[in-house]
């Protein structure tokens, strides 16, 4: 993994709208205590703002009531958390064994190439965003691409031109 | 050869909703489940000799009875949906097109150790899954399946799902509880097992997702009818997933015992593009390998892998043929791990990384025949000197591809002498 | 005393401490097990894993000591072919993504990588791959400065600002080999014992940015002192060193563990205090604004005082028990009136509940024992009534308290025996230099009633005269802190059967209805 420490300061002050808010507050009901939802918490942010700042897990750790420097914690660990903001599409292709061996790479190198959007970088017109990332638990139908979280399964380059083709 | 015990519904459209679910027989172990005393349930499930499906195979009925007793604490039961092991996506079948099944195993569960509250931690790349399961919960809750009044009865059970967030080793199942907890998924030293100090501080029972979907067929055939499948020490069933060079990769419920080659031939099509085998992992890839000799004799079961040197694991086969570069997929393989390392013990933190970087070192044209014996010596220095066998998950496969195929990696080595004077012939 | 197992260590059959973790208990009595992210204070982490022990036929055979109770029994195994490989092991680790930068790095001569390569290492790098790139010289606040490369991860900053702070600034990001310690954005360390995270961290990541680059570690002296900084008496390490040409000069303070007092941790400011020991120090006596030799200082406080028709004399709470007895002694022979009045060096409020206390002084119960007026009232009744006030180092204008005295003190006429300068010495017709806490022998009571002897650290080029000096000179009968005791003994009952050399090295509670008093 690389560094994801540096996180981004937006200079704006970050609060849950309304249906996060009483999502957070339904939520944490569920668990005994409210340092459980420091990942429900930055999911939420996730979903959005689809990335997350500085601001929003010092929001969530005051809010929760813990230590920012534990929400900056879990939010650096868990790598599907973005800590820079994404393309309007951004794509997960899958790298690991199964996906490998039925050569994902082609789709990357399409990706890069032809599309010009390499892993780890958002594509000049922030359209595309690309991550190669670990094991998607679909190696039955390797290689998996996810786009914005849906699945599409035994995918190839012409079946990426196709999916890419149909995205505004 | 595939068997429809846990896979039943699988097929039958709609089967995820309640209606049709039911209408297959869902919650229809309840009433005989809650005439049952906890203990004999229990009892029930060791007598099924059901195995723990995550990985390692721990006796369910057992891991139950580990439980303290007349504790003035709450019990709490998460359930593993984390599956994240390379080549392991079995529970994602149950969790999208049977999801009621596993709730129903988790009511069974949950009267057997006496437990209100269940935690599902699924996997934070399962996206789409996770609506669907909490859609199944929504359904259960709304049916009276799940609640204050779980089937009628004066027993309460609440269901959260908790999502991961794209971390392996919170498969590990008390890294699970930390991050349920709202940490870093890092393991916990053991002793104290999570039985006596788990979720919270309290007693916890950790089940993999087709563990506890096991339990409905058990529950209602009785643990005779699930023994009758499998081996005498592996009985019941396995949902397998086969993926890599075969020619129809997939999920496919078998019962344990089957011959590997066979199973490879003739369920999953056999080696694709009319290829040779060259080595199957047998059991997602931290399994030590299995070369296409060994891989003759060996059944899919726990005591034939362990007699073969290597793990039935999570079931997951990957078939590799001929073409493959075994230090490519090795480096494949220590850059998963590497990534997954928690950061939290020195040898894995230090190790994996260095492991990757002597590989790439080798892949680059620039490794020596010292590289590899290091990268050989740091599989032992690294294994079992941690708080939990996430660096072993890599190690035990590196040491195998490296034991059966040292000539592969050698053959990268920039002091080969016998690759130079091949080269030379040329 | 505590149940005692015996145990088995490399075969050798010794006895240690039931229930304590192996490292502490097999320490206890010699036997290091090396050890990073252990730390009696935070507890048993388990993740440097260098303190794994082979147990002979134990289930299971590797376990790591720190998480590991010493029972009946036992067969440690610390110098196997195998454990011995596991300590070289886990060392080659640690090292391979550190800079091994020693040469240029403050933690030098006291790191615990170093020591550790030269007794469980010593082989050379086979580390020939790029290394990890992380951070360094990280303004984390509160004067601590990080080097993220120099790091073990050993996690004991960030166990302390959760478990001893509960200020939690600190964190682990990341994970596997990119795990760093880190601040959070604009939230750095913000807590009144930061510092202590230099002490912890066991390697060169921690630095104090008051100390770095000022002194090579292995050129100090370490002796063993108590902080005078408050009424807590923590126990510290008083490091100082006399460079070539120069004077013996402290270059900081450490917090040195007591589990009587302060366990093992010294708020930051207590450790900054060493700066005092330096600082506006009173060097020369003067008399009427002209410098003058000590005696004749001494002489002239003499002269004044047998002119005096009502002397008062000024006891500090800061001076040791036996100073002050000799100054109460010598407010008898003088028929003067003797106060302790030091309500200056109170900060209303600035305490906590843990090692930091209101009142500055360090050694107000040593007043209370011996029976010095430190009332307010009847202070202000005596300095009115006084035509002479001699202060012993009683500052009484410490933190800008006591203005409404200023005018009245000034109209007086004063002698101030200090070992700093303040506003006493620059009003007064003697000024004369005494040593301070560093300096001199003695005991002090702590504000929770904890007898503590403490040593002479520093010895200045020009060695300044103890308050027991000067009250010798004027008289006096106690020539030394030992001589103090006899009489001490006789008039405080509850000291009656202390001898001063045999006071435990964490010192003595004294119980609370024991506290006082003098017989009559």
């Amino acid at each position: 993994m690389s560094d994801r420490s540096d996180l981004i300061v937006t200079g704006n002050t970050f609060v849950f709208d309304e249906e996060r808010d009483a999502e957070f507050e339904r939520l944490i009901k569920r668990y005994p205590t409210r340092e459980s939802m420091i990942l429900p918490a930055l999911w939420l942010v996730q979903e959005q703002e689809g990335w997350i700042s500085a601001e929003a897990m010092a929001y969530i750790a005051d809010r929760i009531g813990t230590f920012a420097a534990k929400v900056y914690e879990a939010a650096t660990f868990y790598t599907m958390y973005n800590l820079t903001p994404t393309g309007r599409y951004h794509i997960c292709v899958c790298r690991t064994l199964s996906c490998w061996l039925r050569e994902k790479q082609e789709i990357v190198d399409y990706l890069a190439k032809e599309v010009g959007v390499v892993p780890g970088k958002v594509s000049a017109d922030g359209k595309f965003s690309l991550e190669e990332v670990e094991c998607l638990g679909h190696c039955g139908t390797a290689p998996v691409v996810q786009v914005n979280g849906e699945f599409h399964e035994e995918m190839d380059v012409d079946k990426m031109k196709a999916l890419l083709a149909t995205l505004e | 050869m595939e068997v429809k015990i846990l896979s039943e519904k699988f097929d039958i459209e709609n089967a995820h909703l309640i209606e049709v679910a039911k209408e297959h027989g869902a919650y229809s172990t309840l009433d005989k489940l809650f005439s049952m005393e906890p203990t004999e349930v229990i009892d029930e499930v060791k007598k099924s000799g059901l195995r723990g499906r995550g990985g390692a195979g721990f006796p369910a009925g057992v891991k139950w009875g580990f439980l303290p007793k007349g504790l003035n604490k709450p019990i709490y039961l998460a359930v593993n949906s984390d599956e994240s092991e390379p080549a392991t996506f079995k529970d994602r079948y149950i969790l999208v097109r049977d999801p009621h099944m596993m709730i129903e195993g988790i009511i069974i569960c949950c009267w057997a150790i006496g437990c209100h509250d269940v935690y599902i931690y699924i996997r934070g790349e399962y996206t789409t899954q996770v609506k669907a399961l909490q859609k199944a919960i929504d359904e259960a809750y709304e049916a009276g399946y799940l609640g204050e009044k779980v089937g009628g009865k004066d027993f309460r059970i609440d269901v959260t799902v908790h999502r991961g967030a794209g971390a392996y080793v919170c498969g590990e199942e008390t890294a699970l509880l930390e991050s349920i907890e709202g940490k870093k998924g890092q393991p916990r030293s053991k002793p104290p097992f999570p039985a006596v100090e788990g979720l919270y501080g309290c007693p916890t029972i950790i089940n993999n997702v087709q563990t506890i979907a096991s339990l409905p067929f058990i529950m209602k055939n009785g643990a005779d009818a699930y023994k009758a499948y499998g081996t005498e020490k592996s009985p019941g069933t396995h949902l397998f997933g086969i993926s890599g060079h075969v020619a129809k990769p997939g999920m496919y419920e078998l019962p344990l015992g089957l011959p590997l080659l066979e199973v490879i031939e003739k369920v999953a099509g056999g080696v694709w593009k009319g290829r040779k085998l060259k080595a199957v992992i047998p059991g997602g890839s931290s399994t030590p390998v299995l070369t296409a000799e060994q891989a003759k004799t060996v059944t899919l079961d726990y005591e034939s892998m362990a007699q073969h040197g290597t793990m039935f694991g999570s079931g997951g086969i990957v078939v590799l043929d001929e073409t493959v570069d075994v230090v490519k997929l090795v480096e494949n393989l220590i850059h998963f791990y590497h990534h997954e390392s928690c950061g939290q013990c020195t040898p894995c933190r230090e190790g994996l990384g260095w492991m990757k970087k002597i590989t790439q070192k080798l892949l680059a044209g620039e490794g020596t025949i010292a590289d590899i014996n290091l990268l050989r010596e740091l599989c032992d220095n690294i294994e079992m000197k941690t708080v939990c066998v996430l660096s072993a998950a890599c190690t035990m496969p590196v040491r195998s591809y490296l034991d059966k195929f040292r000539h592969e990696f050698e053959a990268y080595a920039i002091d080969n002498i016998s690759a130079e004077v091949e080269l030379q012939r040329n | 005393m505590a149940e005692m197992v015996k145990l088995f260590v490399n075969g050798e059959e010794v006895e240690v401490e039931a229930g304590k973790n192996l490292i502490d208990a097999i320490g206890a009595v010699g036997i290091e097990i090396p050890h990073l992210c252990y730390h009696p204070a935070l507890g048993a982490d388990g993740n440097c894993r260098m303190c794994l022990v082979g147990i002979e036929d134990g289930r299971p055979p590797l376990v790591p000591a720190c998480k590991t109770p010493a029972q009946e029994g036992m067969r440690v195994q610390l110098d196997t072919e195998k454990i011995l490989k596991i300590q070289r092991d886990i060392m080659e680790l640690e090292l391979i993504n550190h800079p091994v930068d020693c040469p240029i790095c403050d933690q030098a001569g006291e790191c615990k990588l170093q020591d550790y390569y030269m007794a469980y290492d010593l082989q050379e790098s086979r580390m020939r791959v790029p290394q990890v790139k992380k951070s360094k010289n990280m303004d984390f606040g509160c004067g601590v400065v990080h080097d993220q490369e120099r790091c073990v991860l050993c996690g004991r900053c960030v166990r302390f600002t959760r478990q001893i702070t509960k200020t939690g600034e600190l964190g682990i990001v990341n994970r596997t080999d990119a795990a760093r310690v880190n601040i959070f954005p604009g939230r750095p360390l913000n807590n009144r014992y930061a510092l202590n995270v230099v002490d912890l961290c066991p390697v060169g990541a921690m630095t104090s940015k008051d100390f770095r680059f000022s002194q090579r570690v292995w050129f100090l002296k370490k002796d063993q002192g108590v902080c005078h900084g408050c009424g807590k008496g923590c126990n510290i390490y008083i490091d100082h060193n006399r460079e070539k040409y120069k004077d013996d000069v402290i270059y900081r303070f450490r917090a040195r563990q007591n589990d009587l007092v302060n366990g093992y941790f010294i708020c930051d400011e207590g450790r900054l205090s060493y700066k005092l020991e330096n600082e506006n120090r009173l060097i020369v006596t003067s008399i009427n604004g002209s410098e003058a030799g000590f005696e004749d200082g001494v002489q002239r406080i003499q002269l004044e005082l047998n002119q005096a028709k009502r002397p008062l004399m000024l006891v500090s709470p800061n001076s040791s028990l036996e100073q002050q007895w000799a100054v109460k002694r010598v407010a008898t022979l003088y028929g003067a009136a003797c106060s302790g009045y030091s309500d200056a060096y109170v900060k209303e409020g600035d305490g906590d509940d843990y090692l930091i206390s209101d009142d500055k002084s360090a050694n107000r119960n040593g007043l209370k024992i011996l029976d010095i007026d430190c009332d307010k009232e009847s202070f202000e009744e005596a300095l009115q009534k006084c035509d002479l006030l001699v202060s012993f180092d009683n500052d009484l204008f410490m933190f800008d308290n006591n203005s409404e005295f200023k005018l009245l003190v000034e109209s007086k006429k004063i002698l101030a025996i200090s070992s700093h300068q303040n506003l006493l010495t620059q009003a007064s017709i003697v000024a004369l230099p005494v040593s301070s806490y560093s300096e001199y022998e003695g005991t002090i009571i702590s504000e929770d009633n904890v007898l503590q002897r403490f040593h002479a650290a520093v010895h200045k080029n020009e060695v300044q005269n103890d308050i027991l000096e000067v009250t010798r000179m004027l008289g006096g009968a106690v020539r030394n802190a030992e001589q103090a005791w006899p009489g001490i003994r006789t008039r405080v009952s509850v000291l009656a059967d202390v001898q001063p050399d045999q006071i435990p090295a964490e010192g003595l509670q004294l119980r609370e209805s024991e506290e006082a008093h003098v017989s009559a």
